[in-house]
């Protein structure tokens, strides 16, 4: 690590197990899960019927003005929300001399949701022979959907409404690798600040895949869990009888800034961002490589940028979906980083109650990263029964854990092979 | 240790002008427009069916033989991607397991990936060959039918065509790059910032190179649509199909689709000196910065272009007096065009009116995600080969436009070029390039 540290001053999240920081943490450490049937839609009839949904949300709860953000969709109003909350805890509102020049926003944010019944009615109505016929499709797309429903659909526009709702003008990025965008939009924002491009950058993710295509597609790829039947106990990363993943939505958002400039303000600082690796599987876009090496890249490059050994590591927030082959490769990947302290460091995945957020997934789990250094306590896998041969770490299994937590490492491992690790710490000498 | 300098080695281009940068430069020289009334579809009832199609291309001649199946599961942007990664790495003559897979130059974990993408369009045919199988008993589609099996005329693979990741996912795969891989997706500024934080990745060592742009289409329906609904297509334009997109010309009336992007290989200075590679430019400066106003998506979005310049020369070491060519990203759309020529006029001041400027945007149409792929490239064989290429289209400036284009290719000592791009929604990136004294 070379360049100036890097420390977060505020946390926000909205996610199917509640709706600010201290209740989702809550809802973690009671065991509780976020899973329901979908209502977002009509799913009955779908492999999967169930998920991971935020209920009960408003926007104008959260947002001075929620009007000004009307047509954002379903994720950019998760983020909006979750942005207000960490904003406001890092003092930034309050703050009238932050330069907006040297603010930013860096987001692993999805894109947004489909005009469904448009978009699938226009492909049914104008199909003809074998084949959509482009005449017919034209006229009647044009009747039926809306500038501001496909607009909004481009990934970048969530980084936009933040910069909107906080008049925002420095470095401004989305990526998008999959499940792991949303870490891996936390690790380059926090180089933004170490090389003096920023002094203040909002990141984090925003996602809701839960929706007719978004289920189709996991479905399709059998990556889904279908016990439609077992719901609450349906995501159960690294056990034997696992059978993929619960889909969730949600985003989680932090304001990170230099440690000069947290300290120049006075701001209480919750964690220092010591480390981010990324790496690329290179293997093949349906799997994972057997051998986790990628993965294991991505937490070397992390520790050694941290100057971190894995003796310092407290704890390892897992990608661990609940997919039989993640788990697995997870399981190895951290075998051959952590050698012989593999068995002894707690390994958990909160995707057992929150369910997957896709690109907001690592951002929430981080924010549990948080939480554990802060009270002493690892959050649990819960659902873990019936340990799998091939999973043999300590996943802090069915219960958290009180243990002193003051270095965390969080992974984040997207479909095609695209891995991202962070590593946290809240030590004293913050 | 400090950021080392970062070259430009390779280029790879897949634009309607052709494949590879030379296809690009050459009708850049040459001032042949590419773009015409489309035939991948049937565009009657689109108010401009005008595009840029890239002619005889797939990427199945860009793969090795074994991954050629996986071609099959690439939407049109990642073959383009692909075709261009392929191109970039044999341009910088720096083998990868894809080219060479015997001999690749450099350690896997050592070579990074970072991609620009847009909203991949879905192919409408092949989602309603699936769709159409889902019918209720009034003969109308149902989700219903659709989720008890309709969904299984799907190919299991289905939305890993459309995942914006898979441009750099496909890359990562077929030239075995395992250090870090990003994928930008912020509009037409994708590339511009793709390849900006790629430069900062080898710059701090964090890689010895990296393969970095955009690629993206919106030449197909839901693509055209969408710039439609956002009006930023030249609808009103009843002449000659290759002319209609004007960049900062008085007769501008939107942008023309297109399909295409490109990619660029980025190494250490020493590292590109020591094996002798043909350096066409060191990327010397880069900025990003926001417009604030971005989500108000119906006006133009470059109103922190300036900031991102500034930044980029500032980065660069550069004063604006420096420069010798802008390439501009000159989207044709009014708005649009006369934001981006304040944004230029606030940042060189006087000089404006003297320094060169370029568009390519006449020639090839709207690249989305790929056009900074594209304007990069044509920015790195300006200062490559000391020549400003023309600007097609561009026969009277707008009231506004304060910039002075070029009608002939006119040899020049550019020293110092610059490039930026902005996306609807405010994002965006600019990049300084410089000759790197032999």
């Amino acid at each position: 690590m070379s360049g100036r540290r890097v420390v977060i001053t505020g946390m926000g999240t909205i996610n199917p197990l509640g709706h600010d920081v201290e209740s989702t943490w809550r809802a973690m450490l009671e065991c509780r899960d976020g899973f329901g049937p979908i209502s977002n839609f009509a799913a009955a009839t779908f492999p999967s019927t169930f998920a991971a949904e935020v209920k009960d949300f408003r926007l104008a709860d959260h947002v001075p003005d929620a009007d000004r953000h009307r047509h954002a969709g379903r994720h950019c109003r998760f983020a909006l929300a979750a942005a207000v909350q960490a904003w406001k805890h890092s003092g930034l509102g309050d703050w009238a001399d932050l330069d907006r020049t040297r603010a930013g926003i860096y987001l692993g944010s999805g894109e947004g949701s489909l005009d469904f019944d448009n978009f699938t009615n226009t492909i049914v109505d104008a199909w003809s022979e074998g084949r959509v016929d482009t005449v017919r499709w034209a006229e009647l797309a044009f009747e039926r959907m809306h500038l501001y429903r496909e607009a909004e659909q481009e990934s970048n526009m969530v980084v936009s409404h933040l910069a909107g709702e906080f008049g925002l003008r420095g470095p401004a990025y989305n990526v998008l690798t999959a499940c792991a965008a949303s870490t891996q939009a936390i690790g380059e924002a926090t180089l933004q600040v170490r090389r003096g491009d920023a002094d203040v950058m909002l990141t984090g993710g925003a996602h809701s895949m839960i929706h007719p295509y978004g289920v189709t597609g996991f479905n399709r790829l059998t990556a889904l869990s279908i016990r439609n039947d077992e719901i609450h106990t349906a995501s159960r990363p690294f056990d034997m009888t696992r059978d993929g993943f619960v889909l969730g939505e949600g985003a989680s958002i932090l304001v990170i800034e230099s440690r000069e400039h947290a300290e120049a303000r006075g701001a209480k600082v919750l964690a220092e961002i010591l480390g981010y690796g990324s790496s690329a599987d290179a293997f093949r876009i349906t799997d994972q490589d057997p051998e986790g090496e990628g993965a294991a890249i991505s937490m070397r490059v992390a520790l050694a940028d941290a100057g971190v050994s894995t003796e310092e590591i407290d704890y390892v927030s897992a990608h661990g979906t609940g997919t039989k082959q993640n788990d697995q490769v997870e399981t190895r990947a951290v075998k051959s980083v952590f050698g012989e302290r593999a068995p002894h460091v707690p390994v958990s995945s909160v995707k057992s109650m929150v369910g997957h957020l896709i690109a907001a997934a690592g951002a929430t789990e981080l924010i549990t990263c948080i939480l554990a250094m802060r009270d002493g306590v690892v959050p649990p896998t819960t659902h873990l029964q019936h340990p799998d041969p091939e999973c043999d770490l300590d996943y802090v299994a069915n219960a958290p854990r009180k243990v002193p937590v003051r270095i965390c490492m969080s992974n984040s491992f997207g479909f095609g092979g695209q891995n991202n690790t962070l590593i946290v710490t809240a030590g004293e000498d913050l | 240790m400090g950021e080392q300098p970062v070259a430009i080695t390779g280029l790879g281009v897949v634009t309607p002008a052709g494949v590879g940068v030379e296809a690009l430069w050459e009708a850049l020289r040459a001032g042949r427009r590419h773009t015409r009334r489309i035939d991948a579809f049937d565009p009657a009832r689109f108010p401009c069916p005008l595009g840029g199609q890239i002619e005889d291309f797939s990427a199945r001649k860009f793969v090795p033989k074994s991954y050629r199946k996986a071609v099959k599961v690439m939407a049109r942007d990642i073959e383009i991607a692909v075709g261009a990664a392929d191109l970039a790495f044999r341009d910088a003559d720096l083998a990868t397991i894809g080219t060479d897979p015997d001999h690749p130059a450099l350690p896997k974990e050592r070579l990074g990936c970072n991609i620009g993408a847009g909203l991949i369009c879905t192919d409408l045919d092949e989602l309603g060959v699936a769709l159409t199988t889902a019918r209720g008993e009034d003969g109308r589609f149902s989700f219903a039918e659709w989720g008890a099996g309709g969904m299984t005329n799907l190919t299991p693979l289905w939305l890993l065509k459309y995942l914006p990741n898979m441009l750099s996912c496909h890359v990562t795969i077929i030239h075995g790059t395992m250090g870090p891989s990003n994928c930008i997706t912020c509009g037409d500024a994708s590339a511009h910032l793709a390849v900006g934080e790629a430069a900062r990745l080898v710059a701090r060592r964090g890689a010895d190179a990296a393969v970095a742009g955009g690629a993206e289409s919106k030449l197909n329906p839901m693509g055209l649509m969408r710039q439609t609904l956002l009006k930023r297509v030249a609808a009103s334009w009843d002449g000659d199909p290759a002319e209609a997109c004007r960049p900062f010309d008085e007769r501008h009336c939107g942008t023309v689709v297109a399909e295409g992007g490109g990619l660029l290989i980025l190494e250490g200075l020493p590292h590109a000196k020591a094996r002798g590679a043909r350096v066409y430019a060191e990327l010397a400066g880069f900025g990003s910065a926001q417009d604030p106003a971005g989500m108000d998506i119906e006006s133009p979005n470059a109103g922190s272009l300036h900031l991102a310049v500034r930044k980029a020369l500032d980065d660069a070491g550069c004063e604006p007096g420096d420069v010798d060519l802008v390439v501009t990203h000159g989207t044709g759309v009014p708005g649009e065009d006369a934001c981006e020529a304040r944004a230029w006029g606030e940042v060189l001041g006087d000089a404006a009116a003297d320094t060169p400027a370029a568009a390519i945007t006449g020639s090839i149409g709207s690249l989305f995600a790929g056009a900074g792929g594209a304007e990069l490239a044509a920015a790195a064989m300006a200062v490559h080969t000391q020549t400003i290429p023309p600007t097609v289209n561009h026969s009277a400036p707008a009231e506004d436009c304060g910039l002075r284009f070029l009608s002939e290719p006119t040899p020049a000592d550019v020293r110092v070029a610059v490039s930026a791009a902005f996306s609807v929604g405010g994002q965006c990136g600019a990049c300084v390039l410089k000759r790197v004294e032999p």
